[in-house]
């Protein structure tokens, strides 16, 4: 883009007098590809725009969810052998004994597909999932299967699917960032499971914790008309300083990021304002007017932000503690349900009413099961357990009404075409138009990738 | 894992034998080199024959010919370290032939007959004995083991010969002067036909060297004074006046932090408070000041504690203290012990980006695929650091920090355990009067308990007292002075349970009631003995008598409605006093009450009867915390004895009077640093799984380099390894190169931290080894090379290029001009204070953590904390799992891995901060305070352009000014704010040229 001719010069020149909105000028200086939110095409063509990604923290037993185990009603209380980390050198857990699952289990859809009673409602949307019974991980701590679910690494920080996403395909909309991350409370692996890491920090996923100011800065501390006043005054001096300085792109980029961070002023109170949506709509996510809280808020703001163009929303549901890590009692597994299950449905039923859902990827999971056995069959409780869990996939590019994959007869082991996290993440990526195997950047001497040397497309839940 | 080397085992395997051949197309997934020593470790029918090498040769070929022969300058070019060695032999041909002693050289020379080996100053001619073992080994074909492979990981070693980064340095004794270091530049800039641009002016060039050296801007005093000195040294003065501010150092010691991933925090599950890592950065700063010769500055870091073990009290401290650089390495996981390996990663990483430029970290599953670094390499330095004891930081399941170092002599530390443990026995002995009585309560109990209802709760039930009671519970006669105790047992549970009480006494007659829920608001706030309407509730252990849980429990697992009453954790008895559940390791209840057994340790809730009458009582039992394994038990008794209720009395007034608690432990200055441990070798993990361990590897320098083993016995060799390092040519390159980053944006190696294959090569070799060579000769001072680089030409050149330039040479990798650069997250940050005249520029010390023995930190509630202070950003507290939303917002370092470079990026959130963040209108508006005393608003705009830019507003800029102060609406504080915003938030100020 160098050099600027007279004419842009005086352009520029003329411009320092304008108004806030400097037409067009930043866009040409930044038409040299250094731009980091510049959308990008994918590999392939893509079946999904944009995915939700829906974590439950804690571990979600899949036996009392949406892996049915007659066989543990059959054979509870009896002793079974396993070499599991859980238990392994654990005082008390010399001998082990199956525990019956405490919800019934239930035929749903055209499809099918049985679901227990805790989630009444995601039961009404099951054909339109694709159920994966057959999900492993690779750790059995909280931490690292948390880590692992978000970045494919068990350990290390890498940077996460939604900011490998974000890095792939750019933004859409400028006022908004493309990886948005709402959580009213921290995951056990903190903010590594929406860091950037080594990307460029552009893709690092924007935090929103519902309440009063979901994203940190964003409420003007001055009213907009003196904010504008302050910012007109700023262009100009940057206008000068950058004109001075043969329109160094970095400093362009710079006073675009001022424009479109006073689009975001107003944008993201837009997308968090529900005035406008039906009382249907917001009793359909259990919604009361005015709440700015809960699930449903959650599920409603990532309809909302998808529609903008945000291309990553993930939604966590709880934070490190009071989830479902349900050692001590299953019957927490309720009001846990409870929180998201209404919402979730409603979402899923949303986006489809809009046409949205064709787009837009559903994806549901948690970082590990819990086990189908305990020390004792009547333990209230169910322990970690890395070798078997659920995880659901809805939406764009997803073959409605299936299950894939399968547990052994008590939901120990996945022993039909098992799902690695890496899998799982190859086919998210897959849909979003990514090679996973291609989807890397060069840090530190090699090229990294979200899948580190592993990963298979799932192609049976594809359509 | 897929080895795509395929083709290349193919061209190995032709060097070895067929019988390992097939091994290795079988398994493609391990690497050839671990696969062969595998091979060699497993086959019984080769060991036989290298046994009589093994006990009688290899000792005396170590002993007595590896000081020469060993290592990369083996003597006469003869290494007798490997088979290889031997057979290619010296100067003067292959040393052995096999089977004939005859025609050996090697059996020659120990005979002293051609040449004589070893020399008589190597301690002489071999004995008979020695020289008669040699020649039948020989004769016996020469069997040894000590195969060596062509192939060091991802490199041959004819390649890791030659690797460009491995080669000596250059002599570099003239006498230099940065017109050396413009010559070489102007080669490369006339090679590609560039010219470069003319010199900045003076004012941006005091603004560029103060931000590069101190991290701050210059004071508009500063800056005149250097306007007005025309003298031809003007600015070697500027540079040397901010070397030796101690500003220098709290910015290069930053430089340092950013590369050895300095946090305050262990980056474990709990990611736990480091409340002595400060000492380390602190000796960071304060090295860079002195100028420490960077030799001694990573000697210290290295081995320090062993170095230094002999100096006295200060240097001694210090050389401790500096190995905060190994004991700051990143803790995994929940127990830290089970993920030791990943931390050990993390050491071996660290310290081959930082110091050698190599990623050794990459050899820990596999040889490295593009470097001469192999697995068993990885595993020689694994041995070193596995020998060393590191500080342990503490983590969920094995508590509280340990093995921190003290910083005082021994003998000073005695003494202060002594004093210590005097005025503990005087405790103690104050206690047993306590003990004494508790001994006649036990007593008075054991003739006056009648049971009234005892019984099992199972896991997770409730049992009301009058399901299990033996009489009536419903018409108690009591005198003054009886008690009424409940007893909770753990039931042999190794653990014990949390235990909900509900608990209701009512005197027959009056109705008066007594509730243990009635203690819940005030719980902590008297003692463990209290009084309600006459009578008296007493909180107690009574496993042998009565003792009282005296030790007052706040904010329990970080929750502010938790408090509670214990003897260390457990037994214990504590309240939810808020009015909603809480979930900590279980879910309590609202507004309830507990008690909680220690292991084999019973704990009491008793009442003391305040006057004569009958007694009606209610109550129920339950288990809260239904993980346990089998429940509890409890057992309610009355005690008919009045002398038994007034002694708890007495003895719960003692116990809340108690003004003298424990005496505390002596404040010991401790380091978080390292010290020797029992000295092993470590055996190689294969694919990195320390479940599967391999072949033991000795301790070691890496082979491309040599391979010289740890010989000094008893030592974990970590001073032989900061020898090694330090004298290695890549310890200098890669230091020089990074100060020529930190002051150009740009390394002459633009991977600073990746000398290797895969990074990217010099773009002026011979000005990098010319530097480097500079800074050997010139003992490894720093200062210099700063005074060097920055009298350059090549670094007082204008930022702005012209198209020409732009072109052809976008990237500035030939510097035909100064690359502009954005502060970073400290800089800005500092300057901004800097602007409101808040910056506080004395040295911060340790943070305000919370105590130790506060730390209730698990995975469900881990640390987490923003401290906020007007001093340097250097000393922000900087935690590894939650990082500081202001340093991740503005690109600051990893603290969770080396950052050799800052990225540098221009995104929205940024600008937010720029609008709306509180920090950044509460410096503009103490700025506009300052503003306001001038007496008019001309003056107002030359004080805050002089204050922020170091110059005088222009014209054109006065009329903005006033324009805007015109029409902004508000007060003159108002007006004056919204300016200062602006002027912060300017590219001028956040850029330097």
């Amino acid at each position: 883009m160098y050099p600027l001719s007279n004419t842009r010069r005086s352009f520029l020149r003329s411009a320092v007098t304008g108004s806030l909105i400097l037409p067009g000028i930043i866009e040409q200086l930044l038409a040299d590809g250094r731009d980091p939110f510049a959308m990008r095409e994918p590999h392939f063509p893509a079946r999904a725009k944009n995915v939700i990604f829906l974590f439950m923290t804690g571990g979600v037993s899949h036996v009392d969810t949406f892996d049915p185990k007659p066989a543990l009603h059959r054979d509870v209380g009896k002793e079974i052998k396993a070499d599991h980390p859980e238990i392994k050198d654990r005082p008390g857990y010399e001998r082990i004994f199956l525990k019956q699952p405490q919800w019934e289990f239930s035929q749903n859809g055209e499809c099918g597909t049985e679901v227990s009673t805790l989630f009444p409602h995601v039961a009404t949307c099951i054909d339109d999932i694709a159920m994966i019974r057959s999900m492993h991980t690779s750790h059995s701590n909280h931490y690292n299967a948390t880590l692992g679910m978000h970045t494919g690494s068990f350990a290390f920080s890498r940077p996460s699917l939604g900011a490998w996403v974000s890095y792939g395909l750019g933004t859409e909309n400028r006022n908004l960032p493309g990886f948005v991350v709402i959580a009213p409370k921290q995951t056990y692996a903190g903010t590594q499971v929406y860091a950037n890491d080594f990307l460029p920090a552009a893709h690092q996923g924007t935090l929103v914790v519902p309440g009063a100011e979901p994203i940190a800065n964003v409420k003007p501390r001055v009213p907009t008309d003196r904010q504008r006043l302050e910012l007109e005054t700023l262009q100009a001096m940057n206008l000068a300083h950058l004109d001075a300085r043969h329109a160094d792109p970095e400093l362009s980029a710079r006073m675009r990021s001022f424009e479109t961070a006073f689009g975001m002023q107003m944008a993201v109170p837009d997308a968090f304002d529900f005035s406008k949506e039906s009382a249907a709509t917001l009793s359909g996510y259990a919604l009361q007017p005015g709440q700015t809280t809960g699930f449903g808020w959650q599920c409603l703001a990532a309809r909302r932000l998808v529609e903008r163009g945000v291309r990553f929303v993930e939604l966590i549901d709880t934070g490190s503690s009071g989830n479902w890590d349900a050692h001590g009692d299953m019957m927490t597994h309720v009001g846990l349900a409870k929180n998201v299950d209404q919402p979730i449905a409603a979402l899923l039923k949303d986006l489809k009413h809009r046409g949205m859902l064709d787009e837009t990827l559903v994806v549901w999971t948690t970082e590990f099961g819990r086990t189908p056995f305990n020390n004792s069959a009547d333990a209230k409780g169910r322990e970690h357990h890395p070798w078997a869990f659920t995880s659901w996939l809805a939406g764009a590019g997803v073959k409605p009404g299936i299950v894939h994959g399968a547990t052994d007869e008590y939901g120990l082991r996945a022993v039909e075409q098992p799902v690695h996290v890496h899998d799982f993440h190859a086919t998210v990526l897959h849909l979003m138009g990514f090679d996973h195997e291609r989807l890397t950047f060069r840090h530190a001497g090699r090229d990294y990738r979200l899948t580190d040397v592993q990963g298979e497309v799932v192609r049976p839940i594809l359509v | 894992m897929i080895n795509p080397r395929k083709a290349r085992n193919t061209r190995k395997g032709t060097k070895s034998d067929g019988g390992r051949m097939l091994l290795f197309s079988c398994i493609s997934c391990l690497s050839w080199l671990s696969i062969l020593l595998v091979a060699t470790s497993l086959s019984a029918a080769d060991a036989e024959p290298f046994a009589f090498f093994e006990n009688k040769v290899r000792p005396l070929l170590v002993e007595r010919c590896y000081k020469c022969h060993s290592g990369t300058k083996a003597g006469g070019g003869l290494s007798l370290e490997t088979a290889t060695g031997w057979q290619k032999g010296g100067e003067s041909g292959p040393a052995i032939v096999v089977g004939k002693p005859g025609d050996s050289l090697l059996i020659d020379a120990i005979n002293y007959r051609s040449l004589e080996m070893p020399p008589k100053d190597a301690g002489g001619k071999l004995s008979v004995d020695e020289i008669a073992v040699i020649t039948k080994w020989v004769a016996d074909g020469a069997p040894d083991p000590r195969i060596e492979s062509a192939e060091l990981g991802g490199m041959t070693r004819e390649e890791a010969r030659l690797w460009w980064a491995f080669q000596p340095l250059p002599q570099n004794d003239t006498d230099p002067t940065s017109t050396n270091i413009d010559a070489f530049i102007q080669a490369q800039l006339d090679e590609r036909s560039l010219t470069a641009t003319g010199l900045a002016d003076k004012r941006t060039l005091i603004r560029r060297a103060t931000y590069d050296l101190a991290g701050l801007p210059p004071t508009s005093e500063d800056v005149d004074a250097f306007l007005a000195d025309d003298a031809t040294d003007a600015f070697d003065k500027v540079i040397d006046r901010l070397l030796e501010s101690p500003q220098y150092g709290a910015h290069w010691g930053r430089h340092w932090l950013d590369v050895v991933r300095y946090a305050d925090t262990a980056g474990e599950n709990t990611d736990r408070p480091l409340p002595h890592a400060w000492r380390y950065r602190n000796w960071v700063l304060d090295a860079f000041n002195r100028d420490m010769p960077f030799d001694k500055f990573v000697r210290m870091q290295l081995s320090g504690d062993i170095t230094d073990s002999e100096s006295a009290g200060k240097q001694q401290a210090e050389g401790v203290i500096a190995t905060g650089y190994l004991a700051i390495a990143r803790r995994f996981g929940h127990d830290i012990d089970k993920d030791i390996h990943l931390m050990y990663e993390d050491v071996i990483d660290n310290v081959g980006k930082n110091l050698l430029g190599l990623t050794l970290g990459c050899a820990r599953c596999h040889d490295h695929k593009y470097d001469a670094i192999t697995s068993t390499d990885y595993y020689a330095l694994y041995g070193i650091f596995a020998s060393t004891r590191f500080s342990f930081p503490g983590c969920e399941p094995k508590g509280q920090p340990r093995d921190l170092v003290p910083l005082l002599k021994k003998s000073k530390v005695d003494g202060l355990m002594a004093d210590y443990e005097k005025r503990v026995a005087e405790y103690e002995q104050q206690s047993q009067l306590t003990a004494n009585e508790t001994g006649r309560l036990k007593q008075l109990a054991a003739e006056s308990f009648r049971v009234l209802a005892e019984a099992t709760v199972g896991e997770g039930k409730s049992v009301s007292l009058q399901q299990d009671s033996s009489g009536p519970l419903d018409r108690i006669p009591m005198r003054k002075g009886e008690v009424l105790q409940l007893a909770v047992l753990p039931n042999g549970n190794h653990g014990a349970d949390t235990t909900r009480i509900e608990l209701e006494i009512t005197h027959l007659g009056t109705d008066v009631q007594w509730n243990v829920s009635e203690l819940i608001p005030a719980f902590t706030k008297g003692g463990p003995a209290i009084r309600r309407n006459g009578a008296t509730w007493c909180l107690l252990d009574v496993t042998d008598g009565p003792v009282y849980l005296h030790e007052k429990k706040g904010a329990i697992d970080g929750q502010s409605s938790l408090s509670g009453w214990a003897i260390g954790g457990t037994p214990s008895s504590i309240v939810n006093a808020s009015s909603d559940p809480v979930s900590v390791w279980t879910t309590l209840p609202p507004l309830s009450f507990f008690v909680h057994p220690g292991v084999g340790r019973n704990v009491a809730v008793a009442w003391v009867c305040p006057e004569d009458g009958e007694y009606q009582v209610q109550g129920v039992v339950s288990d809260a915390h239904p993980a346990g394994l089998d429940g509890v038990s409890f057992r309610f008794e009355h005690f008919a004895s009045p002398e038994y209720g007034d002694g708890l009395v007495a003895l719960g007034a003692l116990a809340s009077a108690k003004a003298s608690p424990r005496p505390a432990a002596p404040a010991i200055p401790v380091a978080y640093a390292v010290a020797e441990a029992e000295p092993k070798n470590e055996r190689l993990h294969r694919r990195g799984d320390p479940e599967q361990p391999g072949e033991e590897v000795p301790r070691r320098w890496l082979s491309a380099f040599g391979g010289q083993a740890v010989v000094n016995s008893g030592g974990s060799g970590r001073q032989e390894l900061a020898e090694w390092i330090v004298e290695h040519p890549l310890f200098a390159r890669v230091m020089v190169n990074r100060i020529w980053h930190w002051h150009f944006g740009r390394g002459l190696v633009a991977t600073p931290n990746d000398f290797g294959s895969r990074g990217d090569p010099p773009t002026h070799p011979e000005l990098l080894d010319w530097l480097a060579a500079r800074f050997r000769a010139g003992g490894y001072r720093v200062k210099p090379i700063h005074r060097l680089i920055m009298k350059s030409t090549a670094y007082q050149r204008r930022s702005t290029a012209n198209a020409m330039q732009l072109e052809g040479d976008p990237d500035n990798r030939w510097l035909t001009r100064f690359a502009r650069r954005r502060l970073t997250a400290e800089e800005l940050r500092d300057s901004l204070l800097s602007a409101s005249g808040r910056l506080d520029l004395s040295v911060g010390e340790a943070h305000p953590f919370p105590p130790e023995a506060s730390w209730t930190f698990t995975q469900h509630n881990p640390f987490n904390a923003v401290y906020d202070s007007n001093r340097r950003s250097v000393f922000t507290m900087v935690q590894r799992q939650r990082r500081h939303p202001y340093l991740a917002l503005f690109d600051g370092a990893d603290p969770n891995s080396s950052t050799a470079t800052r990225q540098s990026t221009t995104v929205p959130t940024q600008a937010l901060y720029f609008l709306n963040a509180p920090f950044f209108h509460e410096q503009a508006a103490a700025l506009a305070e300052s503003v306001e005393q001038k007496s008019d608003d001309a003056a107002r705009c030359e004080f805050i352009f002089r204050r922020l830019f170091q110059r005088e507003p222009t014209v054109a800029e006065q009329e903005v000014a006033t324009t805007f102060l015109a029409k902004y609406p508000g007060e003159l504080h108002e007006k004056w704010s919204a300016y200062a915003r602006i002027l912060t938030a300017s590219s001028e100020f956040l850029y330097i040229d």
